[in-house]
């Protein structure tokens, strides 16, 4: 049948205090598919983002990798892991250049004679093109400080150094907040070249056309809870609007056909009866 | 293009005509040597050599020294400083958007994913937005852009730019595109069919550029075809030629989003594609089972090869209809090339008419997934008004 998902997240809950952020959330993310998810304010996005990156841990519930619990201690074991994320503020050098910030923490070394005294400059320019033509990301230079590119190519460099290592899930937390609609372009053609690349993505966003754009499957979280999950290709704009504010959609769109609450049924659903 | 070959008019206005005959001829074209307007327009080479002169001092036309065949020749293009012109592809989920100078030249350009049935006002909005943003780019202002041609994924009627049939691209119903935008970028809109761009794209400079009868078939997220008769984008009554997409293959098949069943499009079109691979592939994309296909993926394969046959039936009876020269494959899905077209020529063979010419040549678009927007392109440059005397 189809294949297992690459990283879910298991029941779920995550309290601060007296605030429940996460209750019973399941989610799960394969491998070369979209997952938004999406909420109002304080509807959980961001704490399912930590979790997942290992930035934090769930109180209680479990993570799986490849159907496998595990247990993300810190951010540097999700990244192990092949899990890495790209956060709103991006934490790029502005005063380094494209490379350096591709390289930053993992920087190539020479090889030879002088075996790892210096970096291997050339090395790491040539990857870093060839980065940038694999996923068609258009900058002026890589040797211009990030700081002087656009918001766009900011994010696109951001991500392409989340690509460093050979991840299979990308965590975008608002990806296209605060871009232009030219960038916002950029960034989303670029979601798709990482699912061409059979990589999973987990895409936040408050955003609902974009996310309608590129998810193949929508999380609706409400209040912490997991109100529902959507196959994007067949849910109106309605639907995913009603879902996020909590309004119910009176007639048959609401039906279940076009809406699935659980995870393992989504795909099932999915592929039946319809087509 | 037959009019342009008819013998120059009365001599009152025949200097005039000869000079918007140039003009025209080079617009449609982009670039061409003097020789070659001299063929296009019936003009005498001598002819072609003044007019040709004058308009590049007025600054309307620019040349520069080129060959043809060995031999040194002008090459003719329109002059830069004329202005830019846009071109808008709304295809089912993907957004394209170009700018051009006026000899056709891609200055500019972005490419946007959409949501399923996503709407015309956002949609619009955004190529509005998008337009002003690459203007920038190119450090030109507004009032450069002369003109914008859209090609939406809907049957359009081209007189007044509205979509005219309803449930095939459901967020653009009745929508006026060309006044819609007109409004917001306060420049002349020309809207048409994205296939019939595409067809006017591939017989302009395309893989068609030879002939005068063509079909152009759209294989993407739907199916259109354009035809090109006597060298003339074909329309019908209401812009709805060539929706082969919506021709029923089985009369008892599923549902299509145009309310009829078993349309071609259930059986060739992406989604359709994708949905028959989810049980043994899980989600992939388009590019995904392409790649897949040319690494060998048997599964992935068939599905294209049965998209390919099942295109050629409908091929065969639009052959049999219009009998074209060439039969022109775009769009996404055309992008696994032979894996397509092999078993479409074979499908078609057996069911077009024999021809003592033999079979219908099938190749791929020359501009590959791009035909549609630099359709739109040509469409709003063919429509720019350039002052003869010059620019403003």
């Amino acid at each position: 049948m189809t294949p297992a998902p690459v990283l879910a997240l298991r029941k779920v809950t995550k309290t601060f205090g007296a605030v429940r952020a996460l209750v019973d959330v399941d989610l799960a993310v394969h491998p070369g598919e979209v997952l938004a998810v999406v909420g109002d304010n304080g509807a959980g996005k961001s704490t399912v983002v930590k979790i997942l990156a290992g930035v934090l841990g769930p109180d209680t519930g479990t993570l799986e990798l490849d159907g496998n619990v595990v247990t993300f201690p810190t951010p540097g074991a999700a990244r192990a892991a092949g899990v890495t994320a790209v956060f709103q503020d991006l934490a790029l050098c502005d005063n380094l250049d494209v490379v350096e910030n591709i390289f930053l923490g993992h920087e190539l070394r020479e090889r030879g004679r002088r075996s790892g005294a210096l970096l291997d400059e050339v090395e790491m320019e040539r990857r870093a093109w060839e980065l940038l033509g694999e996923l068609a990301v258009r900058l002026p230079s890589v040797r211009v400080p990030v700081g002087t590119l656009s918001g766009g190519q900011r994010q696109a460099v951001a991500i392409l150094r989340a690509l460093h290592g050979e991840p299979r899930v990308v965590l975008l937390d608002e990806p296209t907040s605060a871009l232009g609609v030219a960038q916002t372009a950029e960034v989303l053609t670029l979601v798709e070249r990482l699912r061409d690349r059979g990589l999973g993505v987990v895409l936040v966003s408050h955003s609902m056309a974009d996310v309608h754009a590129v998810a193949d499957r929508i999380a609706v979280l409400r209040l912490g809870r997991h109100a529902t999950t959507f196959d994007a290709r067949t849910t109106s704009y309605e639907d995913l609007l009603a879902a996020v504010t909590g309004a119910r959609v009176p007639g048959p769109t609401a039906g279940p056909p076009r809406r699935v609450s659980h995870e393992a049924d989504a795909r099932s659903s999915a592929t039946g009866g319809e087509r | 293009m037959s009019i342009d070959r008819l013998t120059p008019g009365s001599q009152t206005s025949l200097r005039e005509a000869n000079r918007a005959r140039v003009v025209k001829a080079v617009q449609q074209r982009g670039a061409l040597t003097q020789v070659e307007l001299a063929g296009v327009t019936g003009l005498s080479p001598a002819t072609v050599s003044n007019i040709v002169k004058e308009l590049t001092a007025a600054g309307v036309l620019a040349t520069s020294p080129t060959s043809r065949s060995g031999r040194r020749a002008q090459q003719v293009t329109l002059a830069r400083a004329l202005g830019l012109v846009g071109g808008v592809h709304f295809g089912i989920r993907t957004l394209r958007v170009a700018l051009a100078d006026t000899s056709g030249r891609t200055v500019a350009e972005q490419r946007m994913p959409l949501a399923p049935d996503h709407r015309a006002d956002i949609g619009l909005d955004r190529v509005a937005l998008l337009l002003e943003e690459m203007l920038e780019q190119v450090d030109a202002t507004r009032d450069e852009l002369l003109r914008v041609g859209v090609g939406v994924a809907a049957p359009i009627d081209p007189a007044d730019g509205r979509v005219t049939t309803r449930g095939l691209l459901r967020g653009w119903d009745g929508v006026r595109v060309a006044d819609v935008l007109g409004e917001q970028l306060a420049v002349p809109i020309d809207v048409d069919n994205d296939a019939n761009l595409g067809a006017l794209a591939e017989s302009r400079q395309g893989a068609a550029r030879e002939f005068r009868d063509v079909v152009y078939i759209r294989v993407s997220n739907g199916v259109g075809a354009g035809l090109v008769l006597g060298g003339r984008v074909h329309h019908g009554r209401s812009g709805a030629a060539g929706e082969i997409g919506h021709s029923t293959i089985d009369e008892n098949g599923p549902v299509c989003r145009c309310g009829n069943r078993g349309c071609l499009e259930m059986y060739v079109a992406a989604p359709s594609l994708l949905a028959m691979l989810e049980p043994t592939h899980g989600t992939l994309s388009m590019q995904g089972v392409l790649d897949r296909a040319a690494a060998g993926d048997l599964g992935c394969v068939r599905v294209l090869e049965d998209s390919g046959r099942h295109l050629g039936v409908a091929v065969a009876n639009l052959c049999n209809l219009v009998d074209p020269e060439i039969v022109v494959v775009g769009g996404q899905v055309a992008a696994a090339g032979e894996l397509l077209l092999d078993p479409l020529r074979a499908s078609l063979a057996r069911r077009a008419v024999p021809s003592d010419e033999g079979p219908v040549p099938v190749v791929l678009a020359e501009f590959g997934t791009q035909s549609e927007l630099r359709g739109a392109v040509l469409l709003a440059l063919e429509n720019v008004e350039i002052a003869r005397g010059g620019p403003r």
